[in-house]
Order: structure tokens, then sequence, then C-alpha cells
């Protein structure tokens, strides 16, 4: 359903992404796994043009675009097909909850009024915030925030939800929370490409995952076979330290 | 020494009938320099080819020259300027009968436009990047995502120095007078004259200026109040 084809991105001389091919399918969730500076947050990024890819083909649907050829047009159409969690929220600040989750229905998607905000009090209630409509950013913690953000991302119904280290920004109180909405996410059957360092998260919820490392992707599989038997020295080596701690994960 | 005190309250009375001119001059210069200022900010920050050097080298200008110099400029210079034109082009217009309080406008929106681009260009720039990607990300155009989450905020990180703007723009129509503007400076000034009482003259338009720059702030205040409604932290029971 969605589909990179050899992306490729580099900021000045820095060549992040090196040709990238992923696949993603309906109803999966891919975990993106990867040391820091690997380029996952710019792969996912590069899907919804926050960074326009140098070269390559993104799918999505029946939408085709070329990386270079994109016009604006097809940019905001592939925009209101996905959503996009981001690390440190990215909320509004001049708009309450309630306002943040409506934006993208009736500016953006002009859903009259009433629906819209039908559906954003649906949304914000199944992250567990009925009782902060009327709440700006600033009045909410930072897991109420991502809550938020979680709501805004699938109010609008995409066909797939984009997290970009959703819980790296938050205390470890706060994490297990946001993971256990995305967890009944995935069991509802949203398809979501979920960049991420819990390694406990990715093995649980994902079907799918990715080992990025240098702008390529190293190794990628199916959850169960890629903890279990990872085929690639890097990422052999990147796993050690959680298989040494977490025995549960061998 | 003694105070006319008597001629202070005749002058005060009097001083105060010049307020309208200069809440005038304040309220047409700042209307026009809010809209064109902003715009230019918008300008100046999307490096368009030709137009951002010019902007910032007349914000530049407009900063790095004294406003009485540039009163004086601009009220020596346009009319005579107006005029070798109208005559070139033999037009039936006497460039003479212009009324001073227009050079006051054009004086002051220039100045004031200068200053509100600065101010504008970095209330815009305050504001997180992440703002605008989120937006884009619902699904908004890049022209509804200023219109709708990056000009309000940018706005509202503004206000305090359109406040700011705003009271030294009143301060500044003092200057008018030069231009023979009867505002309230050139009236307490004319008044003082027939007697020598300048004291008593500058007290009384001391405290009108300091009462309409009070005005201006306390309305600002509330203003801010209103725009910053999210600001406020309700706390939870």
């Amino acid at each position: 359903m969605l589909e990179l084809k050899n992306i490729h991105k580099a900021f000045g001389k820095n060549e992040v992404l090196k040709g990238v091919d992923l696949k993603v399918n309906k109803g999966d969730v891919v975990a993106i796994l990867g040391p820091s500076g690997s380029g996952k947050t710019t792969l996912l990024r590069t899907i919804t043009f926050l960074e326009k890819a140098d070269q390559g083909e993104i799918v999505l649907k029946d939408l085709n675009l070329d990386v270079q050829k994109a016009t604006k047009k097809d940019i905001t159409k592939l925009r209101k097909k996905t959503a996009f969690v981001f690390q440190n929220y990215g909320l509004f600040l001049n708009k309450t909850a309630l306002q943040n989750v409506m934006e993208g229905l009736t500016i953006a998607r002009k859903v009259p009024r009433a629906e819209a905000e039908k559906r954003a009090k649906e949304a914000l209630d199944k992250v567990g915030l009925s009782d902060r409509y009327d709440y700006y950013p600033s009045q909410l913690s930072g897991g109420q925030q991502q809550r938020v953000g979680i709501a805004r991302a699938i109010a609008v119904n995409p066909d797939v939800i984009l997290f970009d280290e959703p819980t790296s920004a938050l205390d470890p109180e706060l994490v297990s929370g946001i993971l256990d909405i995305i967890r009944s996410l995935a069991k509802e059957g949203s398809t979501m490409v979920v960049v991420t360092h819990e390694m406990a998260f990715a093995q649980d919820v994902a079907t799918h995952v990715v080992f990025m490392d240098g702008g390529v992707i190293v190794e990628e599989g199916s959850s169960h076979e890629f903890f279990s038997h990872p085929k690639e020295e890097r990422t052999k080596q990147f796993f050690s330290r959680f298989i040494s701690t977490d025995n549960y994960i061998i | 020494m003694r105070l006319n005190t008597e001629f202070m309250k005749e002058t005060f009375w009097l001083a105060l009938e010049g307020v309208p001119i200069t809440l005038k001059i304040t309220i047409i210069a700042l209307f026009i320099s809010i809209i064109l200022g902003f715009i230019l900010a918008l300008v100046e920050i999307h490096r368009v080819r030709v137009a951002t050097p010019i902007i910032t080298a007349y914000v530049s200008l407009i900063r790095g020259t004294p406003q009485v110099l540039q009163i004086l400029i601009v009220y020596s210079l346009i009319p005579s300027l107006l005029n070798a034109i109208v005559q070139k082009m033999e037009i039936n217009f006497s460039v003479w009968d212009i009324e001073p309080i227009v050079y006051a406008y054009i004086v002051f929106t220039i100045n004031t436009t200068a200053l509100l681009t600065e101010t504008f260009r970095s209330a815009l720039l305050s504001i997180d990047k992440l703002q605008m990607e989120a937006a884009l990300s619902v699904g908004l155009t890049p022209f509804w995502a200023n219109v709708r989450i990056i000009f309000p905020q940018a706005f509202e990180a503004a206000l305090p120095n359109i406040c700011t703007t705003t009271v030294n723009l009143i301060k500044g129509t003092s200057l008018a007078f030069m231009m023979s503007v009867k505002e309230v400076t050139a009236i307490a000034k004319t008044q003082a004259s027939y007697g020598y009482n300048f004291i008593e003259s500058y007290l009384d338009i001391f405290v009108i200026y300091l009462i309409l720059c009070l005005l201006v702030q306390g309305i600002f205040a509330i203003i801010e109040k209103q725009a910053q409604a999210h600001r406020k932290i309700v706390r939870s029971v």
C-alpha cells in the first residue's frame, strides 16, 4: 500500500539516505530501528515531504509520486492520506486539544463543523482525554500532549500513521501509556510506521522490523525472525546489549 | 520661580484640542504600518531575489537616521520634488495646497513601517518550525498553515513590541509641529510663546502625553490578555 523506492537524501555533503526501499502492506506495523544518525527519522520525514528527498519514488495507494516531479498539489494530497505523530508532539500552541484535532478535518478536509467536532471528540475519548477538550497544550502534561497528537492523527482516518519516536520526549512513567494506545491501534488494524528505540515494544507490536544504519536498510524481516535470528553482523552487534539485559527477548 | 497656574489650566484644555490630531496621525500611521510591515517582513524572510535586499536596506536606513532628520527631509524634499514634477508635466495642481498633516502621515508611516518590519520578522522567526510541519502534516496547504497557525502565533509574539512602537509613535508625533501640524506640542508651543510660559506649557503636555501613553499601554495589556488565553495556567483540582 505504501512503497518507497530508492530514496536518496543528502544534507549538503552528508548523505543521509543512500537509496532506501521500503514496502508497507495494509495493516502492517513497521518498526524502524537503528542507532542515532542512521537516517531513520529522515526516512520517515521524506515520506510526507517534510524533508524533500533528492531522488526516489513514493507510492501510496493510487498516488504515485516521483519525488523530483511532485507538485505542491500532489504533496498536499499525499499528506491528507497520512498522519504524522511527532517526537515533541507538535501541537498547535494557539489551539485547544479539540481544535488541534479538528483543524485537519474542517480546514484541510472540509468536513462540516458538527461532524468534525464529533469525530474529534471520539478520537480524544479514545486516547483517554474526554475531560481535556478545552485545554491548551500549555495546560497539558507531555503524555497528554502526545495523546492529543495521536488523536489528531487517527481522527482523519489516514491510510498510514507515521510515528517519529513518539515516546522519546516522555518520562518513563508515561511511555507505557502511549505505547498501549499504539498497541490498541495496531490491534484494530491501523497501518503504522514507527521509528522507535523501544525494543520490547517493537518486538511485541511490530509485524515487520527494519534495521537501518548508515543511511541504508541493513536488515529487515518479520518481528519474530528478526529478534530471534538476526542475520547481519551489524544487527547482532546492535542487539547484543538488549539481549544481554532482557533475557526474554532471546 | 512661580508657575502661572491660570495659564497652565487654560493651555491644558487648549492643548487637549490637539489630541485628535495626534491620535489621527498615530492611528493612520500605525494602521498602514502594521499591514505594510507584516508584508515586508514576509518578503524579507522568504528571501525574494530583488525585494529582500531593498527592504533590508530600507529598514537599516530608517533605523540609522534620526527621526527629526527624516521629518525635515520629507517635509522639504517631497513638496519641491512634487512641484517640479507637476510643473514639468503641466498638471494644474498646486502642491503648496497639500495639508501639512499629509506629510506627517507619510513620515511617520515610513518610520513605523521600518520598525514593525523588524518586529514582525523577529516574531515570525520565533515560531518553532515544528508548528509549520505539524500544520502541513494534518493536511493544511502552506497558505492555510500560515493563516491558521503561524500568523496568529507570530502576531501574539509581536504584540509587546507593537505596543512599544505605538507608544514611541505617539511621542514621536510631537515632532509634527516642525511640519506646522497643529497637534498637542504645536499648540502648547504657540501658547507659550505669547508670554514666554514655556515651563507651564511643557508641563501641561508632559501630562497629556503621559496619559495617552498609559491609555495605549492599558489597551494593549487587554489585547495581550485576550490573545494569550492559551497561556493561562488552569489549576486542575
